[in-house]
């Protein structure tokens, strides 16, 4: 048996380990239903429209063509990080928390293709749901608002999404097998995500105040939810060119910056967590 | 000429201050079943661990087959079966799944897997228990199927800590057979228990291990010999009397003569069956026996022995 015969085993393993819990399927139900929840709720105000509906009125139909956007980002604004964090906090401690680690570190396996196989199996299931969450998007959107423009681009995004989400996956990831402690490492993720929004707002709150002082722009760019949550739009932005579209026009930014956050987050996280693993014991059952 | 499976040389291991292995060293061979004893909290689990690269060792090595788990663990572990002591295994798995899946780390091939599986689950009685979710298993299965997996890969070396707890008797002796029949089948056993009268039994070797130091390494014929003082022959009479007493204690072979109600306890002089001499002896002096036991030295006996000379 090869290297990688034993890192996709575990892959299939941690598919398994992860689908066999109830608050990950009750999370992905969730966001599924939320995205639906939304979608009517904005099939009926645009079959219905108000009065307030008058300043979106003249591009009516250029936003109901541009729906799936709607579909394939929103849920990235939370659900899918939050998602990331529940896969990724119990990946590895989970193992020393109910003694398993001793079964799998026993077999003929290095650490290092465990944990690359433990973070592959964690990080294709999570493609797998923000693809679900994707393809649901665009069906909500062409079935409730007929055709959509620019919609081949679906799978370029679908590619950007899972990009973005190695952030937050990788930091839970690392904090799983640093604290080995999976109700701590998935509290220290979410703190960061919340304080990551919360400072995020602060500063574009100041940078308005202040009257543009960029140095608060510049600052709330290095803070992990800011390349997570924008990077998916810049790249849409970028790809549908659309300035005149009241919904592309506001998206714009640094791709490249936010991808290159997003890889100097993820980078020493994973580096960590295999440091951690390989110069540590693997001790009895901690639960 | 012997051939060391497992070898283990001046092995310490520091949990932060806490010394928990002390310079241990011992070497397993071929076909031996090696019992290591201790009281809890000695470093048995310890030095399992570090043998299965769990645990990499503060000083000293380990090694398996010549390899050492912690730098080479694909080659050393390959031919290792463990099972842990209480195991907790993945509930999600049930017991065919699981055994598919570790057969599947030690890259057994699909028909050569499934035929392993079908035979180890009908060996440890979980036949009617192989499709559903380990989470439904009591104890007594978990640690059945435990064995099971220890052997999915047909290992010339079996590690097993504490293997027979939490078992019922019938399977305590169906288990203590198998090792039995494994070791004749030419398999290294390392078992590491408490229950002495189990590794009496089936072990062929003993080492005895106690606040992290060996205190004792050999045969087991050989441990009880070792810690062995004297024999003691035990006498139950229907009166015990002072002259009989003393008559006894005259004796060449009785070095004293303990009586507790209408019981005495001989101590005997050298490690030989006296009963015949000490039955004479009484029926001289008109006494009525009624019952006389030789009582040898069991492994409890020179193991406590062991550790309280180790202290």
């Amino acid at each position: 048996m090869n290297a990688l015969q034993r890192v996709v085993n575990i892959v299939v393993y941690e598919w398994r380990r992860a689908l066999a819990k109830k608050k990950f399927f009750v999370l992905v139900i969730l966001a599924l239903a939320l995205q639906v929840g939304l979608f009517a709720l904005f099939h009926y105000f645009f079959t219905n429209p108000g009065p307030w509906f008058d300043a979106i009125g003249p591009y009516l139909e250029e936003i109901k063509a541009m729906m799936w956007l709607v579909g394939v980002l929103g849920p990235q604004s939370l659900f899918v990080p939050i998602i990331a964090i529940v896969i990724a906090g119990g990946s590895m401690s989970e193992e020393y928390e109910r003694g398993t680690a001793d079964i799998l570190l026993s077999k003929p396996i290095t650490k290092i293709e465990y944990m690359a196989g433990k973070f592959l199996g964690g990080f294709s299931l999570l493609g797998f749901v923000i693809a679900l969450t994707t393809t649901l998007g665009a069906a909500l959107a062409y079935g409730l608002f007929g055709p959509q423009e620019s919609i081949q681009f679906v799978p370029v995004i679908y590619l950007v999404l899972v990009y973005a989400n190695l952030l937050f996956f990788s930091l839970t990831f690392m904090f799983s097998e640093v604290l080995r402690r999976t109700t701590l490492s998935m509290l220290a993720a979410i703190g960061i995500l919340v304080a990551s929004m919360f400072i995020g707002g602060i500063l574009s709150t100041m940078y308005f105040m202040s009257g543009g002082e960029q140095l608060y722009l510049e600052i709330s760019k290095w803070l992990p939810n800011w390349s997570v949550s924008n990077l998916p739009s810049f790249v849409t932005s970028e790809l549908i060119a659309a300035p005149e579209n009241p919904f592309i026009s506001v998206i714009g930014g640094d791709i490249q910056l936010a991808a290159i956050i997003i890889a100097a987050y993820t980078i020493p996280s994973i580096f960590i967590a295999a440091l951690k693993l390989v110069r540590s014991d693997v001790m009895k059952r901690t639960e | 000429m012997t051939e060391a499976v497992i070898m283990v040389s001046n092995l310490t291991k520091f949990y932060g201050d806490f010394k928990a292995l002390d310079n241990v060293s011992f070497q397993v061979d071929k076909g031996w079943v090696y019992g290591y004893l201790g009281p809890n909290g000695a470093g048995k689990t310890t030095t399992i661990r570090t043998l299965l690269g769990l645990l990499k060792p503060s000083q000293g090595e380990v090694q398996i087959a010549g390899i050492d788990p912690t730098k080479n663990p694909v080659q050393a572990l390959q031919a290792v079966g463990y099972a842990p002591e209480l195991p907790t295994l993945q509930t999600f798995f049930t017991g065919e799944q699981l055994l598919d899946f570790l057969g599947k780390m030690f890259g057994l091939a699909g028909q050569a897997r499934k035929e392993r599986i079908k035979q180890l689950l009908d060996l440890v009685g979980l036949e009617e228990w192989g499709n559903k979710k380990i989470g439904k298993y009591s104890k007594g299965m978990v640690q059945r199927l435990s064995v099971a997996l220890a052997l999915v890969n047909d290992p010339l070396v079996l590690i097993m800590d504490e293997p027979t707890i939490g078992m019922d008797p019938e399977a305590t002796a169906h288990f203590r057979n198998l090792f039995a029949t494994l070791s004749k089948e030419g398999k290294t056993v390392f078992i590491s228990s408490h229950l002495l009268d189990e590794v009496q039994r089936i072990c062929t070797h003993v080492g005895m291990i106690n606040k992290g130091r060996m205190v004792f390494n050999g045969p087991t014929a050989q441990v009880l010999e070792t810690f062995t003082q004297q024999w003691v022959v035990e006498a139950e009479l229907k009166k015990v009397t002072e002259t009989m007493i003393s008559a006894l204690r005259k004796l060449d072979y009785v070095e004293d003569v303990e009586v507790e109600g209408n019981k005495m306890k001989i101590q005997l002089k050298e490690k030989k069956d006296y009963r015949g001499e000490i039955s004479s002896e009484i029926f001289k002096r008109k006494g009525v026996l009624l019952g006389l036991n030789l009582h040898k030295i069991t492994l409890e006996d020179a193991y406590l022995r062991a550790l309280k000379g180790g202290q």
